[in-house]
């Protein structure tokens, strides 16, 4: 189906070559994992299969053999980077239109491929806009069924989903399959283990170090596999989580203290909350649906959207908005709409700037941070050039300062590899112990089961459970 | 977020876009090469009775969305009325000077501000973008690369303003969405401008590897999942059209309102 010999390929401008005589061949309805650490050339090797470079990615490169199928399926990562039309049926037809299917006959392969895919709409006319982010994906592999293609090749398809949307998506994946090829490269593999036959694994230098079937890779590899960050399924058990992981904090004092308080968008109420406390080293989890306001509750707490209600800092009314932004943090799921200055050092001394301090003072916190964070080999870098685990460390990094005392975050590791998670989560372990608040918005129930102290769970737009988290162990220790 | 107003279709959404364009565009020039106010005031009354019976959209909304104009319509002819020249005078005080031909003059580019406002919103109100660009490509063969290129680019707008609202948000936490001073300001711009054009180019090259990825190439000739065609509101709205033309000038020779036949 697919053969390749001796492939080699450059990226203009790159210092090395990304792949030397690489050769792999992939046989008809094989099912292929290929893994590796970020930026071993993954993706871009799944883009030569598919004939995407260098048809539409002009990139040089030379192979002795190169046999690739005409008939090609791709799903790409970015769910709001793939379509080109308003509407459901308008996107599937534009495929439609591509292969020259009389307009008699679209309708009905329209709603076909849909229920393939198992998208479920009122009908099929619904702008793509009003759809989550798993469904944008089904309707990605929707639009990629009608190209009726031999081959799938799947480019990290749920790397910007939640749980829920990543379980669909693959069960989707695995329905529509059947007899097909399929080429994943993906992170996150617990829900495609029992799908891929073979894996191809790849060192950061883009070269192949082992092939085989997916049970013999894994026992032969699993050291190697678990140093690249990869999210295999015995991630967490093998996982030592840092002794102080919620225990309890003293003296516990009361930092905020919301009353009532309601967050409105464009005149509609978003999200209610009754009456809450958040206290010094507490480690609150924020979980609910997609769409139930958690992200709307943080900004509430910040009052970047209009509220109603009262909110008092440790006992005082908050009359200044200001008091808020002095005593609070807040992280962003994009870090690059945070990022204000052209480098990473400049960002990193930005806040303590504001707070007018000694220029001295500011070169010695910024060493630290840097130190900290382990950003000092980046620190002349434009923040847009560093890779996804830096850029949300230095996001991190730049928001807090000592001043603060809670930390807001909406979904932090999202996207992020194993090993950006735990060095994030445990920096964050650390900070709640100098008795900082932490209220984090997560998908994650290991998150919320390792290393949160409290749960507020959130449904449509309401505060329905506030429960406090007894670690595991000590109950296992017998108290 | 919510971006289509609620309205009713109506005749004048069903007429053929491209035909639409046609008929709108040479009125935007015709309208400039008229000097008489008398045609242009009774063309005004005409083409926005067209637009308030047939656009299908609420009079709360029509009314909001001339506000703008409205204000244009003042501003555009008071200042031909106060600042012009002229021979009769009326009224002098200081820089003022409001004579009858600056007066008629003042008017006459108020109406014709208010005509282009009404032939745009009508045009915009009543044409789906979606069925602009198909009905460019099957009846003035548009290339399929254009036409799918602007409806692309339509469906990142949204998205844009979504990322712009988390930009100011998370400027605001980290106190840098305001700044001082002509520096500090241009400063503040590019704050803004940087991220929304970085995620912007990022997703406008993504989609394009995207849409080659589905086959879209240029190739092989292409179906249409809408098919446009001429029918009997394109002669409606033609009729419609050379119908207020033509009495907006009967009208005019016949009940002048304002003596003056030529405002040059």
């Amino acid at each position: 189906m697919i053969h390749i010999e001796q492939l080699r390929l450059k990226f203009p401008g790159a210092e090395k070559r990304l792949f030397t005589d690489v050769s792999l061949s992939i046989k008809k309805g094989e099912k292929v994992l290929l893994l590796g650490p970020s930026g071993c050339g993954k993706s871009t090797l799944l883009q030569v299969m598919a004939g995407i470079i260098p048809r539409s990615i002009d990139v040089p490169m030379k192979a002795k053999a190169l046999h690739i199928p005409k008939q090609v399926g791709y799903v790409f990562q970015d769910p709001d980077a793939q379509f080109c039309m308003p509407y459901v049926d308008e996107e599937i037809a534009f495929v439609l239109e591509n292969l020259g299917v009389p307009r008699a006959e679209m309708k009905e392969k329209i709603e076909r491929v849909l229920q393939r895919v198992r998208l479920r709409l009122p009908h099929v006319h619904v702008p793509i806009q009003t759809l989550s982010g798993g469904m944008k994906q089904r309707l990605a592999i929707a639009s990629v069924l009608a190209l009726d293609p031999d081959v799938l090749f799947l480019d990290e398809p749920t790397a910007l989903l939640d749980e829920e949307g990543t379980k669909a998506v693959w069960e989707t994946l695995k329905e529509v399959a059947d007899d097909r090829t399929v080429v994943i490269v993906e992170h996150k593999i617990d829900h495609i283990l029992d799908f891929v036959e073979r894996i191809i694994l790849f060192n950061e230098c883009g070269e192949m170090i082992a092939d085989g079937p997916t049970d013999h890779i894994f026992s032969t590899y699993r050291s190697f596999i678990a140093e690249q960050g990869i999210w295999y399924p015995e991630v967490w058990e093998m996982y030592e989580k840092p002794k102080t992981a919620q225990q309890p904090y003293h003296p516990s004092d009361v930092l905020l203290h919301v009353q009532s308080l309601r967050g409105f968008r464009q005149k509609e109420e978003k999200i209610t909350v009754d009456d809450v406390v958040i206290r010094a080293g507490e480690w609150i989890a924020v979980t609910g649906e997609n769409g139930a306001g958690k992200s709307t509750l943080l900004q509430s707490f910040m009052k970047l959207i209009r509220t109603e209600g009262d909110m008092y800092w440790r006992g005082e009314l908050v009359k200044n908005d200001g008091v808020l932004y002095d005593n609070i943090a807040f992280v962003f799921q994009n870090p690059e709409f945070q990022f204000v200055t052209n480098r990473v050092d400049d960002e990193l001394a930005y806040c303590l700037r504001l707070e007018k301090r000694s220029e001295y003072e500011i070169e010695e916190e910024v060493e630290r941070l840097l130190r900290r964070f382990h950003l000092s080999a980046q620190r002349h870098l434009h923040p847009y050039q560093l890779s996804m685990g830096q850029k949300r460390r230095l996001s991190v990094a730049a928001s807090v300062t000592e001043r603060h005392r809670i930390l807001l975050l909406d979904e932090p590791t999202f996207g992020q590899d194993a090993k950006n998670t735990f060095a994030l989560l445990e920096w964050l372990e650390a900070y709640r112990q100098q008795g900082k608040a932490i209220v984090m918005v997560t998908h994650d129930e290991r998150i919320v089961s390792q290393f949160a102290t409290r749960r507020w769970i959130i449904e449509n737009g309401k505060l329905v459970a506030d429960e406090t988290i007894v670690p595991r162990t000590l109950v296992r220790g017998g108290i | 977020m919510r971006w289509s107003i609620e309205h009713k279709e109506t005749w004048l959404h069903e007429t053929n876009p491209t035909v639409k364009l046609l008929l709108f565009l040479p009125m935007f020039i015709v309208i400039v090469f008229v000097h008489n106010p008398n045609v242009l005031i009774n063309w005004t009354i005409g083409f926005t009775a067209l637009f308030m019976s047939f656009s299908g959209y609420r009079m709360k909304h029509m009314l909001l969305f001339f506000v703008p104009f409205f204000f244009i319509f003042i501003s555009t002819s008071l200042s031909m009325i106060l600042f012009g020249k002229g021979e009769t005078t009326w009224f002098r005080f200081g820089l003022i000077h409001v004579t009858e031909e600056s007066f008629y003059r003042g008017v006459h580019l108020g109406f014709r501000t208010l005509l282009f406002a009404i032939f745009g919103l009508m045009f915009a109100l009543t044409t789906k973008p979606v069925f602009l660009f198909y009905s460019l490509m099957q009846q003035a063969k548009l290339k399929p690369k254009y036409a799918y290129s602007f409806l692309a680019a339509i469906r990142l707008l949204p998205i844009m303003l979504e990322e712009f609202q988390t930009v100011h948000q998370a400027l605001k936490v980290r106190r840098a969405a305001k700044a001082k001073g002509f520096r500090g300001k241009l400063e503040l711009i590019k704050r803004y401008a940087i991220p929304l054009l970085s995620q912007s180019i990022r997703r406008a090259q993504r989609i394009a590897v995207a849409m080659e990825a589905k086959g879209f190439t240029n190739e092989r000739a292409r179906t249409f999942y809408y098919e446009l065609t001429l029918g009997k509101y394109d002669v409606y709205l033609f009729v419609v059209i050379c119908m207020i033309v033509a009495m907006g000038y009967y009208v005019a020779d016949a009940f002048p309102y304002v003596p003056i036949k030529d405002v040059r």
